[in-house]
């Protein structure tokens, strides 16, 4: 046993069980982990081996130890059941894995979209025209922002939870029928990384507003300016910021988000 | 007075019994509550602040169950100021234990709009709201009466066959059925007439599908809610049976582990791909033996919150579907639960409460009608060779979708035709596919038959083999008060007429193998041959 532990061999197939041990059940149960998607899997074993490779062929004495069971498996007369196994375990493999590769199989297409499109630099709301370029939050400049606030809040929960959510993470109790999943407002990547305006074009303007790389096909988000006039739409953008205690991005640091 | 929606000759009376005794002991409760040891504000401060937050947009400023998004959910949100809470671990009439609301706070309640908080608030922030929803009722000021829960014991083993038969003549003899239907659907006499304690309308609970049970799905949970009742609903406890003698702890277990056996053994996984096999004959019944061969595909519904007038309270959760073609045709099996064969007037009553109970898009209340039940099945107009769709939500008017429509009351006939928006639907003229339905206690099981390419193919969608086809389900309960846009929808999906696998794809795999062993004997000979070598030099 304790031969097996000090052979280079052995070691390298160690450490390689070892990896692939760590890396599909360990990191899923760190905090804030989750399942290695089996493409990562493979993308990390490969740098894993490429790394043991090097470790083993590093020093000289070393490579000739760690080639030596390899080669009794092709030479010697009694591993002759070893070495027919392994040529046929090789072959059954490969045969597998090219039949599962040109099998013909119907996979759904991909769904590539584009989450936060360019927006237009104006739309036309209830037949007036908004410039959304530069365009702020007007209601951060009417008085007290609490009423604004309740406004959203009231609009939110009247229209917006069964996708969005009572915690604005987009997990609200409709959103698995759809797909693409409702916005998250909690995720650093929503409303945190967007101009007000954005948001305002978005909820105005629905699904079937997205330009074509955004797939308007898909999307189950309404157009609200069929419900909700420019002001209701505006205090929900507040409400939306305030719950979620994200800053909307401004133009004048950013010059011209997108 | 629910006893009587519920009840039936011996069990009922058992059950009135029983629940009358729950509430002699919440009145027991009522009458010797004093506001004693009220929690001092300080106490609470912390809780309101969360409260306030999210909560209060659903149970309301006061905890009344009254917040803003109060009239767009069924069941409504729960209101505190009453102290009537349906999952307990305490006796029926009785306060909930501190764990049993912090369970549902954490967990949230299955199949209704609350979500489970665990994750989503600290552990202090949810033991602080919790400490603040009680002040809402003066029923848990007396903090010297604490609800004790009921001591429920584990499963009995033994848990095969002969149980749940066992199980299944309980169900009916204690009155089950009364309710939930003789296959559990939820679909019984008195389910037109249940509403909870408040006049708000309430489903009998529909026992396949688990996931949506508002305590949790497993055995175990099943027979904590026979044990304590859902207060507040008309569903009783059965504790007294067991009190009197007329079931033993066992018995009881047995209709839990029977109720659960409805349900599939693992909450449905929704799958992209409708995979339609290749068939020697089209089944054109829904009750085809060949059915039963098929892999059936789960795609849940939701409501049509997307067009006015929209739907928050769509009461078909879900289609399981199956397809197979032969080389001429196809065949797809939709299966629903619903808990009518509407039109139905023995629902009018069910109808009116739910339209009261939720706000409209319309300026005026719609009077309650026997409207049917109806499914429509979407298809583009031609398979796309790229990604882009028509509108998922029935087409546009400059990209229409085909889709088949279905309605009961029309049964064994189905409408083909083009539709152009959520309001515009054009049938085409002799395009009908073959439809026959079925309805079987509380269930809709339809068959929709079509050539793959009708000889009118420039209106008909044609199918093809081996291609990814987007499709897409939509569905009314007429006694739910759904007709017009009011209905449960989904989004795109896929269906593939799968292809026999031709003798050409097997080339390259056995190619590959070959060349493998070949390249495999190499090394192995030249290694051989480079040691005689050796050997032979020494």
């Amino acid at each position: 046993m304790r031969a097996y532990l000090r052979h280079p061999f052995w070691q390298a197939v160690g450490l390689f069980v070892l990896a692939y041990l760590v890396i599909v059940f360990v990191i899923p149960m760190l905090p804030g982990s989750a399942m290695v998607p089996s493409s990562v899997v493979l993308q990390y074993m490969a740098t894993v081996l490429v790394g043991i490779l090097i470790w083993v062929s590093d020093d000289e004495a070393r490579w000739t130890t760690f080639k030596e069971p390899l080669h009794e498996v092709l030479i010697q007369p009694r591993l002759k059941l070893v070495r027919n196994g392994l040529l046929a375990a090789v072959t059954l493999v490969v045969g597998c894995l090219t039949y599962s590769q040109v099998k013909a199989s119907v996979a759904a297409p991909p769904n590539l979209r584009s989450i936060h499109p360019a927006p237009p630099s104006q739309i036309t709301f209830r037949g007036k025209t908004i410039t959304l370029v530069g365009l702020e939050n007007p209601l951060r400049k009417q008085g007290e922002m609490a009423p604004h606030v309740a406004q959203g809040r009231r609009i939110y929960y009247q229209n917006c939870v069964p996708c969005h959510g009572d915690h604005l993470d987009g997990q609200g109790h409709f959103a698995s029928g759809f797909n693409p999943l409702p916005a998250n407002f909690q995720d650093n990547g929503t409303i945190a990384q967007l101009t007000e305006s954005f948001v305002f074009w978005r909820i105005a303007k629905g699904g079937p507003g997205l330009p074509r790389e955004g797939t308007p096909w898909n999307s189950a988000m309404p157009a609200w300016e069929d419900y909700l006039t420019e002001n209701e739409i505006w205090s929900v953008v507040l409400f939306l910021y305030d719950q979620t205690g994200w800053k909307p991005r401004t133009w004048e640091v950013s010059g011209g988000a997108k | 007075m629910e006893a009587e929606d519920v009840g039936s000759e011996r069990g009922g009376q058992v059950m009135a019994v029983g629940r009358l005794g729950g509430w002699a002991v919440g009145l027991a409760i009522l009458l010797t509550a004093e506001p004693t040891n009220r929690l001092t504000a300080q106490d609470t401060t912390a809780g309101k602040h969360v409260y306030q937050k999210w909560c209060a947009g659903c149970h309301g400023d006061n905890g009344a169950g009254d917040g803003p998004a109060a009239k767009h959910m069924i069941p409504p949100p729960r209101d505190f100021t009453g102290a009537i809470y349906q999952i307990r671990s305490t006796p029926s009439g009785q306060l909930p234990t501190d764990a049993d609301l912090l369970r549902s706070i954490d967990e949230g309640l299955f199949g209704t709009a609350m979500p489970g908080w665990k994750s989503r608030l600290s552990d202090r922030q949810r033991r602080d709201v919790l400490a603040y929803i009680k002040t809402f009722s003066s029923f848990f000021t007396d903090t010297t009466q604490r609800p004790q829960p009921i001591a429920f014991g584990s499963a009995p083993g033994g848990g095969g066959a002969e149980a749940l038969k066992v199980g299944r003549q309980l169900y009916d003899s204690i009155g089950c059925r009364k309710c939930h239907g003789d296959q559990g659907r939820g679909d019984g006499p008195s389910a037109p007439t249940l509403k909870d304690d408040a006049g708000h309308p309430i489903f009998a609970t529909n026992l396949h599908e688990n996931w949506r049970f508002n305590g949790g799905g497993t055995v175990e949970d099943i027979y904590h809610r026979l044990r304590t009742g859902l207060d507040g609903t008309p569903m009783p406890s059965f504790s007294d049976l067991l009190e009197n003698k007329f079931l033993t702890d066992e018995q009881l277990w047995r209709v839990a582990q029977y109720v659960r056996s409805l349900s599939p053994k693992e909450t449905p996984v929704v799958r992209d791909v409708l995979h339609a096999p290749l068939a020697k004959r089209l089944p054109h019944s829904p009750d085809d033996s060949a059915w039963t061969a098929v892999d059936v595909y789960w795609f849940p519904l939701v409501g049509q919150i997307v067009h006015k007038q929209r739907w928050f309270a769509p009461a078909v959760t879900g289609v399981w579907v199956k397809a197979v073609h032969t080389a001429d045709s196809i065949a797809l099996r939709v299966v629903w639960d619903d808990r009518s064969e509407s039109p139905d007037t023995a629902w009018l009553g069910h109808i009116g409460r739910v339209l009261a109970s939720l706000d409209t898009d319309d300026s005026t209340r719609e009077q309650p009608a026997p409207w049917p039940d109806q499914l429509a099945v979407q298809f583009p107009v031609t398979i796309p060779s790229g990604m882009e769709r028509p509108y998922f939500l029935m087409g546009s008017a400059s990209a229409p979708v085909y889709q088949w429509r279905w309605s009961s009351s029309s049964r064994s006939a189905a409408v083909a035709g083009l539709a152009r928006g959520i309001d515009r639907f054009d049938p085409l003229p002799g395009g009908a596919p073959g439809a026959q339905a079925v309805y079987d206690h509380g269930q809709w099981r339809v068959v929709f038959t079509r050539a793959l390419a009708s000889a009118d193919t420039a209106s008909q969608f044609p199918f093809r083999s081996g291609r990814a086809i987007p499709v897409a389900f939509f569905a009314s309960d007429g006694s739910n008060g759904e007709h017009g846009t009011r209905m449960a929808i989904s989004t795109w999906y896929f269906l593939a007429l799968d292809e026999p696998v031709p003798a050409r794809v097997f080339i390259s795999p056995v190619l590959a193998m070959v060349l493998t062993l070949g390249l495999g004997m190499l090394v192995v000979w030249r290694a051989q041959q480079k040691t005689s070598y050796r050997k032979g030099r020494q």
